[in-house]
């Protein structure tokens, strides 16, 4: 038993049985937020792994294939933001300008709230990058000295917060335009928000991936200016 | 499908090799997507065993970065000691980030997309 505990297939197999448990769930709940599949696996795996008494390194190690993925699907984000070429040409000024005024936000709010709790400089690396998907907020974050576990938290909880209160919350604003309303929520909050904005409107719905594409961009790189300049 | 595989892994490769060059603390990947983003333009179109892999990708997201949230197991100690700032910090930022792009948005709309819409 304990071999086999150190080789890839046995934590391949248990993440990959334990997800899609979760996922299944996630989808019997009508994908609510707070179900998401990673939110309901992670708690379950790390259980597994205290009772195993597997320490992190090697469970890291067996899924190394899952990681892996991430940096080509990263690049895939490419796809959805030449497809949007036309719509980026036509709205440049709105995009820009609100792409860059959101990026801004998130990261200066972020990291300037949690600085007020006193923490150090690891963890306000993992929140600087909170507003990306969350495999560009985990290698953003390492890339500055941050802890990319707790970036990809912060990155799910972000989508959370912005998925359940975008709709009250644009239409407290009394905000109509779809475009607007899709391309906030996906800045601020994602894959999430682009998934909820879909179950509003699917022109809200392509606005937010547009800007949870964008938004991967402009966060790395202002993060990457600000480190090269500090 | 392989061309398309081979197409990101190359772009990442590139990436990668642009970020240990000039030092930028950028990911590789995101370097990559850059880089895919300008192939994409050079060649004007877009093979659809591109779209199927990336759109695989994409779609099963959520997996890859489980490995990486398990590491949590280790963060036990600043979870407890920053969690409550940490969660305070990102729900405001998010809902403040919302509130910032759409209310901008909006507002370049109005002022610089008008002419555009109306001539359509």
């Amino acid at each position: 038993m304990s071999a086999l505990l150190a080789k890839p297939l046995l934590w391949l197999a248990v993440t990959l049985v334990v997800f899609e448990a979760a996922d299944h769930l996630s989808k019997r709940s009508q994908r609510h937020p707070l179900c998401h599949p990673v939110l309901l696996s992670t708690p379950i795996l790390i259980g597994l792994l205290l009772m195993t008494g597997t320490p992190y390194a090697t469970y890291a190690d067996a899924t190394a294939l899952l990681s892996f993925l991430l940096g080509p699907a990263v690049v895939g984000l490419a796809v959805p933001i030449w497809r949007q070429r036309a719509l980026i040409r036509r709205l440049a000024l709105p995009i820009v300008l609100a792409l860059s005024a959101g990026a801004v936000t998130a990261v200066v709010s972020a990291v300037g709230i949690l600085a007020l709790f006193g923490a150090p400089q690891e963890i306000l690396a993992s929140i600087a990058p909170r507003a990306t998907t969350t495999p560009v907020a985990m290698s953003v974050a390492e890339q500055l000295g941050g802890v990319p576990a707790l970036a990809a938290m912060i990155a799910l909880f972000s989508g959370i917060v912005g998925g359940m209160t975008a709709t009250p919350l644009f239409n407290a604003m009394r905000i109509t335009d779809y475009r607007a309303r899709g391309f906030a929520v996906g800045v601020s909050a994602h894959g999430f928000g682009a998934a909820r904005a879909f179950q509003v409107n699917s022109t809200a719905g392509g606005f937010a991936s547009l800007g949870m594409a964008l938004n991967a961009l402009a966060t790395a790189s202002l993060l990457s200016i600000l480190a090269l300049l500090t | 499908m392989l061309d398309a595989i081979a197409l990101l892994l190359v772009c990442q490769l590139a990436g990668e090799f642009i970020r240990q060059l000039t030092g930028l603390p950028l990911p590789g990947s995101i370097i990559g997507m850059v880089l895919l983003i300008g192939w994409l333009a050079a060649v004007q179109r877009e093979r659809p065993t591109l779209a199927a892999v990336s759109g695989w990708l994409t779609a099963h997201l959520s997996i890859m970065f489980v490995p990486a949230a398990v590491g949590l197991i280790d963060e036990g100690e600043a979870l407890s000691r920053y969690g409550a700032g940490l969660a305070i910090a990102t729900a405001a930022s998010t809902i403040l980030t919302m509130v910032v792009t759409v209310l901008v948005f909006r507002w370049a709309l109005r002022r610089f997309a008008a002419e555009t819409d109306a001539a359509e």
